[in-house]
Order: structure tokens, then sequence, then C-alpha cells
């Protein structure tokens, strides 16, 4: 994964236990992913990365946030934003959605298109 | 000397974006450092989110899209 000390990183199993404990996910991919799959988990909003800069504050930055996307890099990059912003509370989770669906944790949509082996340039704005 | 830098996780619109500063540089035969940048810890230093980004001395110019040579040409004339 990525070689950087600013945003502590979680994988999707410890990120089910966030979200038992009460943890919020951010799915910064863009509306399209997202109506394809999305994750099913009760605190949930999607903020693409595309309209990120313009809409990030709609974040509470009194609870835990973890930042999600297809594979775990957009999600860094904008959970980067997010500590540089003065967010303290905000963790990336590795892996992505991938790596979500391979361990069978919740989704709606099609799995299908999570394929797992195509890079994150499969999609329309992947990077 | 001006410095340019196209940040982002190495994808091909990355490389086609290096590639068009590359291009525009030799049209206009301006001189200029260019630096690819994909190194994470950089990239959140400067708040990128969607990439590629082409920085003109530590400027934003063009973000989450490929900059194309005739744009890049105009920026460099400015």
């Amino acid at each position: 994964m990525e070689n950087q000390s600013l945003v502590k990183e979680i994988c999707p199993t410890t990120t089910q236990e966030w979200i038992k404990n009460g943890a919020l996910l951010v799915d910064i991919r863009e509306k399209d992913e997202v109506e394809q799959l999305a994750y099913d988990v009760p605190l949930l909003i999607n903020i693409p990365l595309s309209e990120f800069e313009d809409r990030y504050t709609e974040i509470p930055k009194d609870k835990e946030v973890v930042m999600v996307c297809k594979s775990g890099a957009r999600s860094l990059r904008a959970a980067g934003f997010l500590v540089n912003h003065g967010y303290k509370h905000v963790v990336n989770m590795q892996h992505g959605i991938t790596r979500w669906v391979q361990k069978g944790f919740p989704t709606k949509g099609d799995v299908s298109t999570e394929t797992g082996n195509d890079s994150c340039c499969a999609s329309s704005a992947c990077c | 000397m001006l410095q340019i830098k196209v940040l982002g996780p190495g994808c091909p619109k990355c490389k086609t974006t290096y590639n068009n500063v590359l291009e525009a540089l030799k049209q206009t035969n301006v001189e200029a450092n260019v630096e690819k940048v994909e190194d994470i810890e950089e990239m959140m230093k400067y708040n990128i989110l969607t990439t590629p980004v082409l920085m003109m001395n530590d400027q934003i110019k063009v973000k989450g899209r490929i900059a194309q040579v005739s744009e890049i040409i105009e920026l460099l004339k400015k």
C-alpha cells in the first residue's frame, strides 16, 4: 500500500468494528460507481472526490470517520486533505470496496463489477 | 528556472499529461525543470484530490483531468 505517515490506515475487517462502534463511512467514489455498487452500512455519506473540496465540511469533526473508495488510493488523498484541514478522527480503509467484497461484507448492487483484478483505472474517474 | 510538476499515482492520464508538458516545452523552446510526483505524502502536502494535477512554480494550474498541449503552451506564455 502507499508509503505515508500522515493518515492512519485500517483494513476492511477492522472497519467493521469501527462501524459497530458508530463510525461514519465516507465514500468518495463518483456517483456512477456508487450506483453500480455501494457499501451497505448504517452510517454512510457519499461525497464524490470531484466535489470533495466544496463539500468536505459536511463531514462532522467530532465523529470517528473512515474514508473509503474502490481501492483505497483516492480515499487516502481525501483523508490526507481532511487531516490537513483540522480533522483529528479520520482514518483510511485500505484496499477499498474490492477487498470489502472479497471478504463478503455487506454491499448493495452488482458485486460482479468488482472482479478485483482490474486496476483503479477501470472506472470513469479512477485516480 | 520554471518548475513544473505533474502529480498523480502514475496512471495513463498522468503519463499523458507529463508527455504533453514535454511536447509543449519542445514547441515553445521554454526551459523548465519538469518533475513527475507519484509520492502520496508529497501529493498530500498540496492537498491533491482529483488527479492528474499540473503545477507551475507550486501553483495548481490544471487538476482532475489531462492538460492538453495547446493549453500548456498558453500557460507557458503567461
